[in-house]
């Protein structure tokens, strides 16, 4: 029996409209999601320029302190300071110096060093 | 009827369409076929941005690392006269406070001005540079003024316009170059000023300036030193940010080489200020010195002065910057009796104890009267070192031969440059045998008939005090990178063994004495150490004849004498108060000698009595001075 197309006409057809609604939600959605996506990259990037500029700004201090700490540590600073401070610090006389000969080491087969520890008696060791 | 009509409709309407597409057509041929090249470089142009990536100057440090030489970021701050409208008066009083400068000269500097561009049109200039090598902390108070400044408006009420024009005065009236300029600084001063050099600048490409050495190392190694630009190619949007995302090259900077020289800003310091007392004491036009290490030939001071501030060089005449030790040339005097002596002993044309007849003085010789500085009469090899004859120096030379005496001049390096790692250095002049006259044979073992650098007399005492061996002068010790790698290392150089280490055993024997109370130089002498070396006393040469009363006086010697550490020249010009070498120089020599010692704690060789004390080198006013307990 054929079907009363009058009828069915006036009848809503959710299947299409749903179809044509996910349709328009995916484009609409794709577009949104590619806008938001470039936002972010655009976003992102200025963020990396940022901490560019922040990493070159700190290298530069740290460049700067390294620098003045060298200038402290220098010398001729330690030398004028000395002078300004009146600290009555003077250069060591050789004849103020005393050279200690590094001792020869041990040949391998001198026990003499360890026999002593060994042998020394118990109550030594407390004195 | 009517269907023709309209059909004659539609056709002139499918008519005016093709005419229409065919115009669009065209223009899109024109615009992507035709002009393709210029539109898309204008497009480019637009959007495309190339940033220049300066690299670092690198550092120049001493031979324990002390910093000498650093370069620092700056700023170049310009302005564009057209954003600034009519408040350059505003503009110019607060900036002249940060840049210290002066209202006016800002104020005429930010007034627009009509130039012709590169097409030859003539247009308002939009880029005025106000100052370079500003502190990027001074760059950042600026930026905080130009963003609080106030122009006694209400910007409320004002137009649109009117608010964009303040806007954009505030955020774009003042900037900076994109790439950021260098300011070379020297932290210690003028030390070692004439060894470091100085830089200028000059324009490289795409207006970037760079920073180029002028003097000294900074000149010399100036290549190593500059490191390589980088570049990033990317792109902006309108308001000339950078979309990070559309990069297309992006290149470090290699930045240059630190450069570690064989100079010790400690014993630099030292002679420095010794020769800034003797310069007060004897106010000669100039005094120089240079401390080596004999073995290896490295320089680990280099003074002359007067001096100047490599940080402000423009300061100090040209004279003060010129480096004495290695670019002025003069007669040495006695000091050059070493070259004949330690030649004709290795020769074998004189023997150790050979004994020479000093003439009480005067030696008639090729129809000149030669004289000594006081009567001698017989003196031995070793004695015409100690006392310093004329005559005996004379007639060693004359039994050396002219053909041999030339050569040992040669082979100690006179007559050509040392070859140190410094711009300007003089050959100085030695004649050759053809050209000598017949008193060349007599003047030259004297110092006189030759023209010596103070380097060259320094690496030929040096060599004595290495067992004859020429070394080169060695001033840079190697090459790092910024994270301390050696990128290349120097080695000392040996040039030629001049004399025979038994002929130089008998040199030093000869140059101990002369800093004993028999020699010249008494004063000289050291308590804890055996110093050796040789006194030299030059009349300076004025209009081709020798000038009454002007001397160049020197003393060159090293310590300690039987295994020398340091080799030390002491050069004054024209000294007031005394001008025999040993006796304005030898104390300075002294003094630098034990300053040095006890700083290098060289072990002393004489006086070693247990439980002796010695007064301490206190610090006092300019320099180190003894002081009684």
């Amino acid at each position: 029996m054929a079907k009363n197309r009058k009828n069915q006409s006036a009848a809503i057809r959710f299947g299409p409209a749903l179809k044509a609604l996910f349709l328009c939600l995916l484009i609409a959605g794709s577009a949104v999601g590619y806008v938001w996506q470039k936002s972010q990259i655009y976003q992102l990037g200025q963020q990396i320029r940022q901490r560019e500029i922040r990493l070159a700004r700190l290298q530069n201090d740290d460049r700067k302190l390294s620098d003045q700490l060298s200038i402290l540590r220098s010398p001729t600073m330690l030398d004028r300071r000395a002078r300004e401070l009146n600290l009555g610090l003077s250069p060591a006389q050789p004849m103020q110096v005393l050279r200690l000969a590094e001792p020869a080491s041990a040949p391998p087969e001198n026990k003499i060093l360890t026999r002593q520890f060994a042998e020394r008696p118990a109550g030594a060791m407390t004195q | 009827m009517t269907k023709r009509l309209q059909l004659k409709r539609v056709l002139t309407l499918l008519g005016l369409l093709c005419l229409a597409f065919a115009g669009l057509s065209s223009r899109l041929v024109d615009l992507q076929v035709w002009r393709h090249d210029e539109l898309a470089a204008k497009a480019q142009q637009n959007t495309q941005r190339e940033f220049w990536r300066a690299p670092r100057r690198g550092d120049i440090l001493d031979a324990h690392g002390n910093l000498l030489a650093t370069s620092i970021f700056v700023k170049t701050v310009c302005a564009d006269p057209v954003l600034i409208g009519t408040q350059q008066a505003v503009v110019a009083r607060q900036l002249a406070l940060l840049l210290q400068m002066s209202e006016g000269d800002l104020y005429q500097r930010l007034l627009p001005r009509l130039v012709k561009n590169q097409k030859g049109e003539t247009v308002t200039n939009r880029y005025v540079v106000l100052q370079r090598k500003v502190a990027d902390e001074t760059w950042q108070k600026i930026q905080m003024m130009m963003t609080n400044l106030s122009f006694g408006v209400d910007e409320k009420k004002l137009s649109r316009a009117g608010r964009a024009f303040f806007r954009d005065l505030r955020t774009s009236a003042v900037f900076t170059d994109p790439v950021d300029d260098q300011l070379r600084v020297y932290p210690n001063g003028s030390l070692a000023a004439h060894a470091l050099g100085f830089v200028g600048t000059e324009n490289g490409t795409n207006h970037v300036s760079q920073t180029v050495g002028r003097d000294g190392v900074e000149l010399v190694l100036n290549s190593a030193l500059s490191g390589v630009a980088g570049w990033r190619l990317t792109q902006t949007d309108r308001q000339k940010r950078e979309l990070v995302a559309l990069r297309d090259e992006d290149v470090q900077a290699r930045d240059g080489l630190n450069v570690v020289l064989t100079i010790d800003a400690a014993i630099q310091h030292i002679v420095e200020t010794s020769l800034a007392d003797a310069l007060q004491k004897h106010t000669p036009l100039s005094i120089t010195a240079v401390v080596t290490r004999p073995r290896t030939g490295e320089i680990l001071a280099m003074v002359t002065l007067p001096n100047f501030d490599p940080n402000n060089p423009g300061a100090s005449p040209a004279d003060a910057r010129r480096n004495r030790v290695i670019s002025d040339v003069m007669e040495p005097g006695s000091t050059f009796k070493i070259v004949v002596v330690s030649g004709a002993l290795n020769e074998g044309a004189v023997r150790w104890a050979d004994t020479f007849d000093c003439e009480q003085g005067h030696f008639a010789f090729a129809g000149r009267v030669l004289h000594d500085h006081e009567p001698f009469g017989i003196l031995t090899t070793e004695s015409i070192i100690t006392k310093s004859s004329n005559i005996g120096a004379a007639k060693i030379g004359i039994r050396l031969g002219e053909g041999r005496l030339y050569d040992y001049v040669r082979d100690f390096g006179f007559g050509q440059r040392t070859g140190i790692s410094l711009p300007g250095e003089a050959r100085g002049i030695l004649y050759p045998v053809k050209d000598w006259s017949k008193v060349s044979i007599a003047q030259i073992p004297m110092g006189q008939g030759v023209a010596v650098t103070r380097l060259q007399m320094i690496m030929a005492m040096s060599a004595l005090a290495n067992d004859g061996w020429l070394m080169r002068p060695m001033l840079v010790n190697r090459l790092e990178d910024r994270n301390g790698n050696v990128v290349q290392q120097y080695a000392p150089q040996r040039v030629r063994q001049v004399v025979s280490e038994s002929t130089d055993k008998l040199m030093v024997e000869a140059l101990k004495t002369v800093v004993t109370p028999d020699g010249t130089a008494p004063g000289a002498a050291m308590k804890d150490y055996t110093g050796a070396g040789k006194t030299g006393t030059a009349q300076k040469v004025e209009n081709g004849a020798y000038a009454e009363h002007k001397f160049y006086s020197s003393f060159i010697g090293f310590f300690p004498a039987d295994n020398p550490e340091l080799c030390i020249s002491v050069v004054m010009d024209e000294p007031k108060e005394g001008y025999y070498g040993g006796q304005v120089c030898g104390p300075v020599f002294k003094e630098i000698a034990e300053r040095c010692a006890s700083y290098l704690n060289i072990p002393a060789d004489k006086n070693l009595q247990p439980g002796a004390t010695s007064p301490p080198l206190v610090a006092s006013g300019g320099s180190h001075t003894i002081q009684n307990p």
